[in-house]
């Protein structure tokens, strides 16, 4: 069963340039799934409609058959979808800690000891207690994609939205991170969803939709 | 919960700017403070000096209104007009104590006379000024007599040398109740009797060796064979006799050395006595008729609870008849209202200083807001897109604002405290300086000459007659303390300060997308 649904999603900026016309898609949890296609293809946009970012002029999404317009999008948002933005979107004047602890809180997350569970998340994908403490902009590229999952994880969305989660990163990084989408989708059952223009993230995925430029 | 724990965090963590705008607000708090510990102790004490203040009021002719009405009559008519309207006779004056805003009333009654006899005016110029009798029809304004009992001093007779006047009780006579006069020998003379006894000053009775139970004699000054017998039956000093300047006078009877004190009854009598054996003329030219009888003065005065009793007798009298051409007035509450012009003044200032504050404080704190919740764009962004409520965010930053404003006006506050009573202080006495040099220049260009205390020998008299208020003792101490009520106004204020100026940055929030603040910064 899909845990989100496209149905000829239809968008145009400025309600004049269409970047995404006629898009039908579905996604099932335990599945990464990969959106491919060239430069203005509207990949980008495409996740910002299925974070509920913003609306598709249109066609409609679902979450959970749900229609997503008529939900709370600040709730879908802070509940049911983790975004890890391309360029990770972190406050840079907190410490990778507090800024998963802050996602946690917006989640209104009900866990006695949120530092300790962060900790553990921040864990999970390798970044150890130390590097934890530290502020945003003392984290290398790496890291720092690394807080942005964590952050994503933190509150244990259905849907993990990340767009080229791999574009900063060097082979060996891309390829932990990917491990890390790996066991999220089979061990956690999460549903990954991947922008990216990475061939090899691409083959790791379990379906690969292309989006052509209009 | 968490909003409060991120503003705290985001507090800490922006102290330049928090510091900012704290200083910022602890001036406006301390500005704030002291305006509002000055305006409040000003109307505090205006309050309170009124409601202590013993409220005397009193019937006279509204003369103003009666010119008024007359304007464009002949000199004659306009006198046979004013002469309709004479003083109140003591039991029309008597009618309105009955007033229920009446605490008490007490009267005199005020003649000229001469000397007679051995009595001799206490003067220090070297010839004393006598007063003789004049031909019966040199007054040129000369009442019309309609009868000895109501015939009252509107018409004129001659100045003597000696002013007498009897009084209905002690608080007839405010000199001896303010300790400004004081019977050092003898006794007062018993009010209820007309036994002709007396209390003379101390100068007088030096000057004409008189003790105690000696007799002296006055004379009518419109008829010098008219004498009258008093006894002595007290002396009495006088600190403004004291106070008063050599100077010359223009009849003796301005000295207060030669004020006589009887009972209104003993003077009543004689003034009867005086009327029963006057000549009456009548002057072929102007067809007015004139006496020789002595010219008396019944002034009455009501003592009213408070200040605000004064409006509700003025409408009780006019209710139990009072002819609208009469007025009420009391001069203590002009007084009293006189003296707090500096501290009106100064409530003034404090209310400008205060909305001066409020408004420019309030636009420095809107555009610091303003930049400041641009400065956090991205976060506002971020903090939106992991789904953080728009409302959220705002109320982060009002409760961030909220903090810094509370701590701001504690300190303020407690500055402005310690401040505002030197600061009161030291503002009131500026603007009693003002106004009193004021008054001094006022009086230098009407050519009068500096005084201080009492006028040169017109007590009383000369300031009121020259419209100058020179010698008004203003109010120069203010209590200007903080108390719960202007704690919780500055908080009030502080609240509201908060409000107005992060409203402005919450506008800026909302209006915020999160996907355009991400891209752009992307």
């Amino acid at each position: 069963m899909s845990v989100l649904k496209l149905e000829n999603i239809g968008y145009s900026y400025d309600k004049k340039t269409k970047v995404l016309s006629d898009v039908s898609y579905e996604f099932e949890k335990g599945k990464i799934y990969a959106i491919v296609g060239k430069s203005g293809a509207g990949k980008t946009t495409l996740l910002s409609l299925i974070s509920g970012l913003t609306s598709p002029h249109d066609g409609k999404i679902y979450f959970e058959d749900k229609d997503i317009a008529k939900i709370d999008k600040y709730n879908y948002r802070s509940k049911f979808v983790g975004v890890i933005f391309q360029s990770f979107n972190l406050l840079p004047h907190l410490n990778a800690v507090e800024n998963v602890i802050l996602s946690m809180d917006v989640a209104k997350m009900k866990i006695k000891n949120k530092r300790e569970y962060a900790l553990d998340i921040l864990k999970k994908v390798d970044l150890d207690g130390e590097k934890a403490k530290r502020r945003i902009l003392k984290l290398s590229g790496g890291e720092q994609q690394r807080v942005a999952i964590a952050r994503a994880l933190s509150y244990n969305p259905d849907i993990i939205l990340a767009d080229e989660p791999t574009g900063n990163l060097d082979g060996v990084t891309s390829e932990e991170v990917i491990s890390i989408f790996r066991r999220l989708a089979n061990e956690e059952d999460k549903c990954i969803i991947i922008v990216t223009h990475s061939p090899e993230v691409a083959k790791a995925a379990d379906a690969v939709y292309e989006l052509t430029a209009i | 919960m968490y909003i409060i724990k991120n503003a705290l965090k985001s507090i800490a963590r922006s102290k330049g700017r928090n510091i900012l705008i704290g200083i910022i607000i602890v001036v406006i708090a301390i500005s704030s403070c002291i305006a509002l510990s000055i305006k409040n102790a000003a109307d505090a004490s205006a309050a309170q000096g009124l409601q202590q203040l013993n409220v005397t009021a009193t019937i006279s002719v509204d003369r103003q209104k009666l010119m008024q009405a007359a304007q464009g009559q002949s000199q004659a008519d306009i006198r046979t007009q004013m002469q309709k309207y004479e003083g109140l006779s003591l039991t029309d004056m008597q009618k309105y104590a009955g007033s229920k805003y009446v605490k008490s009333f007490n009267y005199t009654l005020t003649s000229s006379m001469s000397k007679s006899g051995t009595l001799t005016p206490f003067t220090t110029t070297a010839s004393s000024p006598s007063s003789t009798p004049a031909p019966a029809n040199s007054n040129a304004f000369a009442g019309n007599r309609t009868g000895a009992d109501t015939f009252r001093f509107s018409a004129m007779g001659e100045q003597g040398d000696f002013s007498v006047t009897g009084a209905s009780s002690e608080a007839a006579m405010p000199d001896f109740v303010s300790g400004t006069s004081q019977v050092t020998s003898g006794q007062i003379f018993d009010f209820t009797s007309a036994d002709y006894s007396c209390i003379i000053s101390s100068d007088l009775a030096t000057f004409n060796s008189i003790k105690i139970g000696d007799k002296i004699t006055l004379a009518n000054p419109n008829t010098s064979t008219e004498i009258y017998w008093f006894t002595v039956v007290g002396i009495y000093t006088n600190s403004a006799s004291t106070q008063s300047t050599n100077g010359p006078r223009f009849s003796a009877s301005m000295d207060p050395a030669n004020h006589i004190y009887t009972s209104y009854n003993s003077l009543k009598s004689v003034t009867t006595t005086s009327a029963s054996v006057a000549t009456v003329t009548t002057d072929s030219t102007t067809g007015l008729s004139n006496t020789t009888a002595l010219r008396e003065q019944v002034s009455g005065k009501y003592v009213l609870p408070d200040a605000a009793s004064l409006d509700s007798f003025k409408a009780d009298a006019s209710s139990m008849g009072l002819d609208p051409n009469y007025t009420v007035t009391s001069p203590d509450v002009t007084t009293y209202q006189h003296s707090l012009i500096p501290l009106k003044n100064l409530s003034d200032f404090a209310s400008t200083l205060l909305l001066i504050v409020i408004l420019i404080g309030g636009i420095i704190l809107i555009v610091f807001n303003i930049f400041n919740i641009r400065e956090r764009k991205f976060e506002v962004g971020v903090l939106t897109a992991i789904g953080m409520k728009k409302g959220k965010v705002a109320m982060q930053f009002v409760v961030e604002l909220f903090v810094v404003t509370f701590i701001s006006i504690i300190i303020g506050t407690s500055i402005g405290a310690v401040a505002s009573v030197p600061t009161a202080n030291m503002l009131l006495a500026n603007q009693i300086t003002a106004q009193q040099t004021q008054s001094t220049q006022q009086n230098q260009n009407f050519g009068r000459p500096q005084q201080g205390g009492n006028q040169g020998g017109f007590p009383g008299g000369f300031n009121a007659i020259a419209g100058n208020n020179a010698n008004v003792s203003y109010v120069d101490q203010i209590n200007a303390v903080m108390d719960l009520s202007i704690l919780l106004q500055l908080i009030g204020l502080g609240i509201l300060l908060t409000l107005l100026s992060s409203a402005a940055g919450v506008i800026f929030a909302l209006r915020y997308e999160p996907l355009k603040i991400l891209a752009n910064r992307a």
